[in-house]
């Protein structure tokens, strides 16, 4: 390979090299001058004046002028050119971004150290031209390191990361590697995916398109399917005893590979005690599933664990859940006193099957909750009774903007005077029949609305089954604080609500026994009444568990409650000074302006005023997203492709070779090789020798003229 | 180590040696047991008085001048004795001694030129004072720095002018001598000690000022062995003593040229003196002391017979 010169002009400091030499022409070593009673004899010869012309320490000189033309040349940059690279495709400088996931499938065996090395590798052949950004990635994206020019940061940064408790969604990484590509002046770009390639993260389409030319490499580091066991989820069956509640916990394990069942031992854990274990053998790729005995939840926050032995797959081996006495919400149900009881048979039973912190049923016949009663009810049912005019009225008038819910069943005889119509949504009219056998369904529901939101999967609820026979003719008028909630299918009124104050008022236009739908033979009937009781009541449902990924604003009262923490929400909302203690043993300030918190860590987040040590914490439970526990892969030719990449290590190269480009592979491969140093660490040797060889000459002179003294 | 090794094998040259005589401080001392002992050195050398007062008799050895014979004696006798006379003259003797600063070199440190010019001017000046001559000094540089006049009891002050005189500022030869002849009205004879760098017409036109007032001028031209054989190897820089002036040199490339040099300076100014009558004494600073004080004696003797 041929030697060329970054900076040739440099060269012209060779002329450098006439300096020693006119030294050693013009300047005699230094000594010091002898004393001598004339020179009237030595200034008539004329030897003296040639002498000086000569050169008398040629080593010297030569070791001086070589030190001078290494540190010229050094300054001119040379460098071993490869033609092979400036005559390929490749343009100047790449900017290289690495996506690495850290999602907590890559915590599976060896797949983390394996994706450091890779992410290593990548950083390793980047060019001291090239800028490198280090991107992680699971639900959201980081720039560890951006557009750096040297991949020591990224090394050292690299050192500090391991798999978090999120799951992998390849947007946001892809998305952020987008923005940097987009801002770098760079020539060529290259992205390389560091990843397990995991088929759950990966939507097919991510609305991500990489500026053309970028190269796409991917490092898969998942080359063989696991045998994981997890835990896909924990259900709690509650069970009121007096003042006490008893929960049933069930676990349900699932297992991917494996080729003969196993024997697992599944344990129960309260505040962090064992308090039971049961065995449960698994077959190969399956699930099972495990009921334990009832424990009674006495006490606020308690922390209940469900775990198997750890495996390859440590973070979905355990479920953490936060248990806490449950708040049964009341219910008053006033019916028509014609149809007694039998019309409200179906509902009360509904509203009594719950599993989980359920309903207090209060109300017998059409009578209407004394004032000091209702102050006491969440929600009141009118099953086909007119609501009450006057006092009662006026009284649930003012419960209900007080925030209570109200619930009317229009049935025959649902109505309201006119004084009422302010707090109803639309206006009711006759009782139509539909035509027919068929009788009408629900077509139109809201899946947005809290109501309906549970249904909103394919296969988690049936409407269209349910046939409705009879119903009144409703016209609502849709506002600000009037919504229909659902439709039959010719598209007159179902459900509709309206806000009145903190309350909501429901009217359902039909009824919710079996006389005019068999709505309540359908299964959906008691999770939808369960739901319209429960939104009508303005408690959300409690949150045993979050998901990691998950923000917990502690400042938002609603968003407390729902997290089970309702009975200390006031008292944490009203502080401004709060911090959370992390699973993993780390601290968040909550103070005020800071009031999100991320749950971002797999366990048990605690929620209390800075300094104070309480004896029952309060806590928030955080699991693992159970999704990324399915470890099929994805092909990740799939992934370059939709972003648009050129695929492997010979892919790209689209850049332009303009001259630039050019000079900044030269630049490139001057840097690389860095030449320079070694001219200049042996310039500094011939300096050394320069100086050893001078004062050696000089000794040697001294010496001389001693001796030529004394001789003479 | 020639030099050194010439000077102590040679016979009974140890007190005269100069590297010897420089460790005496006592400057009469010094000339005293010179003189002493370089005469006795001398003992059958027919050299003892050139005065005309009878001293004794002394028997006739094989060597001794037959005019000192007395031949009354041996008439009376039989026997040859020779007449000793005592050294008695009236002679002004007068030292000019160049303390000029390029007296103080010397390549032996213990011995300058100027130490070498000391001990030689105090020995003759001892002598002559032996010989009851009137002595004095004169010290010259630019001009005249100390001046003693002669006469018979100068001797010791001679002699501490003489131990404290040094060698610090330039030279000049005629000016200095203009002014010694000026002051020394009565001729004698002059001895003039120096290194005579100047060119050999100035040296000459000053000299031949003490000669034209009919002194009996002796010049000891003295010069260091380093100043002969210029010292130094590959490069070398001198600078001048009295000019300060830097030359720098390659003594290996100019040393036979220097020497010629100087050889043909020093023959010069022989020539000239002798084509003036003035005896001209070159004294190697290396030699032993006897060497100079032979010849002075010896020209004493020449000027003596030839009165």
């Amino acid at each position: 390979m041929p030697f060329s010169l970054l900076i040739p002009a440099a060269l012209a400091g060779l002329a450098a090299i006439a300096i020693p030499i006119v030294v050693h022409l013009r300047r005699r070593p230094r000594s010091k001058a002898v004393p001598f009673p004339s020179t009237m004899f030595l200034e008539r010869s004329p030897i003296k004046s040639e002498q000086r012309r000569r050169i008398h320490y040629w080593a010297l000189l030569s070791v001086r002028a070589l030190a001078i033309m290494l540190v010229v040349v050094a300054f001119a940059r040379p460098f071993l050119t490869d033609d092979s690279i400036l005559a390929s495709g490749v343009g100047g400088p790449t900017e290289r971004v690495v996506l690495l996931d850290r999602s907590w499938s890559m915590a599976a065996e060896d797949r983390w150290p394996e994706a450091v090395r890779a992410v290593e590798g990548a950083f390793a052949e980047a060019g001291p031209l090239d800028r490198v950004s280090l991107v992680v990635f699971d639900q959201g994206a980081e720039a560890v390191v951006r557009s750096a020019p040297d991949a020591a940061r990224i090394r050292a940064a690299l050192d500090t990361l391991e798999p978090g408790a999120l799951a992998t969604r390849y947007g946001p990484g892809l998305k952020l590697a987008q923005t940097i590509l987009e801002d770098s002046d760079l020539a060529t770009y290259e992205v390389v995916v560091v990843s397990d390639f995991q088929r759950n993260g990966w939507s097919g389409d991510e609305g991500v398109t990489f500026p053309e030319g970028t190269r796409v490499r991917t490092a898969s580091v998942a080359p063989r399917p696991l045998d994981n066991h997890a835990l896909a989820g924990v259900s709690l069956s509650r069970e009121r005893l007096g003042d006490r509640e008893r929960v049933t916990p069930a676990a349900r394990i699932v297992r991917s590979g494996g080729e003969e069942p196993v024997e697992v031992m599944v344990t129960l854990e309260l505040d962090g005690r064992q308090v039971q274990s049961l065995p449960v053998t698994l077959p190969p790729t399956g699930a099972t599933g495990v009921v334990f005995e009832p424990v009674t939840v006495a006490q606020r926050h308690t922390q209940l664990t469900v775990g198997i032995p750890g495996d390859a797959l440590a973070p979905d081996d355990v479920y953490h859940l936060v248990l806490s006495p449950g708040r049964a919400t009341a219910v008053h149900i006033a019916a028509a006193a014609a149809r007694g009881t039998s019309g409200d048979l179906y509902l009360r039973r509904a509203l009594e099957i719950s599993e989980e912190q359920g309903f207090q049923i209060f109300g017998r016949g059409s009578g209407i909750p004394d004032e000091s009663a209702l102050q006491e009810r969440q929600v009141v049912i009118l099953n086909d009774r007119p609501f009450p005019g006057g006092v009662e009225g006026e009284r649930l008038r003012q419960w209900v903007q007080e925030g209570g819910g109200l619930v009317l069943v229009a049935g025959d005889r649902g109505r309201w005077g006119e004084d009422f119509s302010g707090i109803f949504p639309g206006a009711l009219g006759p009782v139509l029949d539909r035509e027919g056998a068929r009788g009408e369904r629900l077509a139109g529901l809201d899946f947005d609305h809290p109501v309906f939101a549970p249904f909103r999967d394919p296969r988690q609820g049936d409407f269209a089954s349910a046939r409705f026979f009879r119903a009144r003719s409703y016209q609502v008028e849709e506002g600000d604080s009037v919504q229909v909630l659902a439709r039959f299918d010719d598209g007159s009124v179902a459900l509709a609500e309206r806000r009145v104050g903190h309350g909501r008022v429901l009217v359902w236009s039909s009824t919710l026994d079996a006389f005019w739908t068999d709505l309540a033979l359908k299964p959906v009937y008691l999770p939808f009444v369960h739901g319209l009781v429960q939104y009508a009541s303005g408690r959300n449902p409690t949150v045993e568990g979050f998901t990691a990924g998950q923000v917990l604003d502690v400042a938002d009262a609603d968003a407390m409650e729902s997290a089970g923490l309702g009975e200390v929400a006031e008292a944490l909302t009203a502080s401004e000074e709060r911090v959370a203690l992390t699973p993993e043993g780390g601290s968040r300030d909550l103070a005020a302006g800071r009031s999100f918190l991320a749950l971002d860590q797999a366990g048990f987040f605690q929620i209390r005023p800075p300094g104070q040590d309480e004896v029952r914490p309060v806590a928030v439970a955080v699991n693992v997203d159970r999704r990324e526990a399915e470890l099929d892969p994805m092909d990740p030719e799939e992934l370059v492709a939709a972003v648009g990449g050129a695929v492997g290590p010979g892919g790209g190269g689209t850049a332009v070779q303009t001259a630039e480009a050019l000079r900044l592979r030269r630049e490139d491969q001057e840097r690389r090789q860095s030449l320079w140093r070694y001219l200049l660490l042996g310039a500094l040797g011939l300096l050394v020798l320069e100086t050893m060889l001078s004062n050696r000459l000089g000794r040697k002179g001294r010496k001389r003229g001693r001796h030529a003294r004394a001789t003479s | 180590m020639t030099h050194a090794r010439a000077r102590s094998t040679a016979p009974g040259a140890q007190f005269l040696d100069p590297r010897v005589l420089a460790r005496i401080d006592n400057l009469e001392l010094l000339a005293r047991t010179v003189v002493n002992g370089f005469l006795n050195g001398l003992h059958r050398a027919p050299h003892l008085g050139l005065s005309m007062d009878f001293a004794e008799h002394r028997a006739y050895v094989p060597g001794d001048d037959v005019r000192h014979l007395d031949w009354k004696l041996f008439a009376r006798s039989d026997r040859h004795f020779v007449k000793q006379y005592e050294a008695e003259t009236n002679a002004n003797v007068v030292a000019l001694l160049d303390v000029s600063a390029s007296m103080g070199f010397g390549s032996d440190p213990h011995v300058t030129k100027l130490d070498y010019a000391r001990f030689l001017t105090a020995c003759i000046l001892h002598f002559s004072r032996g010989q009851r001559d009137r002595v004095g000094l004169v010290t010259f540089d630019e001009g005249i720095v100390d001046f003693v006049p002669p006469s018979a009891r100068n001797l010791e002050l001679a002699l501490h002018t003489l131990a404290r005189v040094q060698a610090s500022e330039p030279g000049a030869l005629r000016p200095s001598l203009l002014d010694a002849t000026e002051r020394l009205a009565r001729r004698g004879i002059v001895l003039v000690v120096s290194d005579f760098y100047e060119e050999p017409d100035e040296v000459l036109e000053a000299l031949r000022l003490l000669r034209g007032r009919g002194h009996d001028v002796i010049v000891f031209h003295l010069l260091d062995p380093a100043e002969r054989e210029l010292p130094g190897g590959e490069s070398t820089t001198f600078e001048d003593m009295e000019s300060g002036e830097v030359v720098p040199v390659v003594p290996n490339r100019l040393r036979s040229a220097y020497r010629e040099m100087v050889e043909n300076h020093v023959e010069t100014l022989l020539e000239r003196c002798t084509a003036e009558r003035m005896d001209h004494v070159l004294l190697d600073t290396s030699q032993p002391l006897d060497h100079a004080l032979f010849k002075y004696l010896t020209i004493r003797e020449r000027k003596a017979r030839s009165r």
